[in-house]
């Protein structure tokens, strides 16, 4: 998505700072929560820690690639 | 508004909370008609008799009236439209300055004497506003790029190894399809739900204080007066959480017509 926008300004500083929280929290939900439900079919302890770094990572990588890259 | 601390035996301070906002039937015992539906039609009614009247005197020259719509008007057309979702902006104006008008008086019923609540603070409200503007940015992404297309873009942004897409792509469509709308109301509801718990809780509070000690009677004053200073501060967080869902709401609608997201 263009949420970058076509001009610098405070509108378009806005929709980032939501995108970025947007993906944070889709990135914990999805890997952090996935890793937690395995964690507890499965009897570990690591897939849950591990779901949220995952999801961290993601996240972060995602907003990198729409925010700074382009 | 229900006084909680005025009761005759004085349990002792009884601080608001979200009981506070459930209110009774007002008409038998229909759910249907409690104050928060009696406000949303007043809005209804307040938006559309102030549009007409500002619009019915067109003049070169604009009135005092009609000088008030359009500055509301073209503060959503152009900063909200135009600068952010482009050349094909004009069609999704309506949209967005319905959304942006009845976002802002249900928000101010939250600081206006008499009435004292913010109607947005029932998260219903929120999500109902959400889907108008859901189902437009999902609609038009359709409707521009054909829904493989569509879903194709959400799912698999370019120049990324093929691997990486197996962990990238849940997180992305899992972003589009709930944590955006999700987050979009929720921010809503929780500013002004907290907004006027805050004010509830001076007041209440001041209510409370008064009715005890002298020393506490000053306290109780000076409660009272933070309850009406939060009040202009609440003013200016709740023209701002109508101006973000609408400005939200327009990048969204920008990001589905562009190409390639």
């Amino acid at each position: 998505m263009s949420d970058t926008g076509k001009k610098p300004g405070s509108p378009n500083e806005e929709g980032a700072f939501w995108s970025i929280i947007g993906y944070l929290v889709s990135g914990l939900l999805i890997w952090g929560g996935g890793g937690l439900l395995l964690d507890k079919w499965l009897g570990t302890s690591f897939l849950g820690i591990g779901g949220l770094l995952l999801g961290v990572t993601s996240a972060i990588y995602l907003i990198w690639l729409r925010f700074i890259r382009d | 508004m229900i006084s909680q601390s005025a009761t005759p035996t004085n349990p002792g301070f009884v601080p608001p909370g979200a009981k506070d906002f459930q209110f009774p039937p007002i008409w038998g015992d229909s759910i249907y008609l409690t104050k928060p539906v009696i406000l949303i039609g007043l809005s209804v009614v307040i938006i559309s008799s102030f549009l007409l009247a500002a619009t019915r005197n067109k003049a070169v020259v604009p009135g005092r009236l009609q000088f008030a719509g359009e500055g509301v008007y073209t503060l959503v057309r152009n900063t909200l439209g135009r600068d952010v979702i482009g050349p094909e902006y004009l069609k999704f104006v309506p949209l967005l300055f319905s959304i942006f008008c009845f976002i802002l008086v249900n928000n101010i019923f939250g600081i206006v004497p008499l009435i004292q609540f913010p109607t947005m603070s029932h998260i219903g409200f929120p999500v109902a506003v959400m889907i108008f503007s859901y189902v437009t940015y999902h609609y038009i992404g359709v409707e521009k790029h054909g829904l493989v297309k569509y879903l194709k873009d959400i799912c698999f942004m370019p120049g990324i190894p093929k691997p990486v897409y197996l962990i990238l792509t849940p997180v992305e469509i899992l972003t589009y399809f709930v944590t955006r709308p999700l987050t979009l109301s929720l921010r809503l509801f929780a500013n002004m739900f907290a907004g006027h718990l805050l004010l509830l809780v001076f007041a209440f509070g001041g209510e409370y204080l008064i009715s005890s000690g002298l020393i506490m009677k000053v306290l109780g004053v000076f409660s009272f007066g933070m309850a009406v200073g939060l009040s202009f501060f609440e003013l200016g967080i709740q023209c701002l959480q109508a101006y973000i869902f609408t400005l939200l709401s327009a990048l969204y609608i920008a990001g589905a017509l562009a190409e390639g997201h």
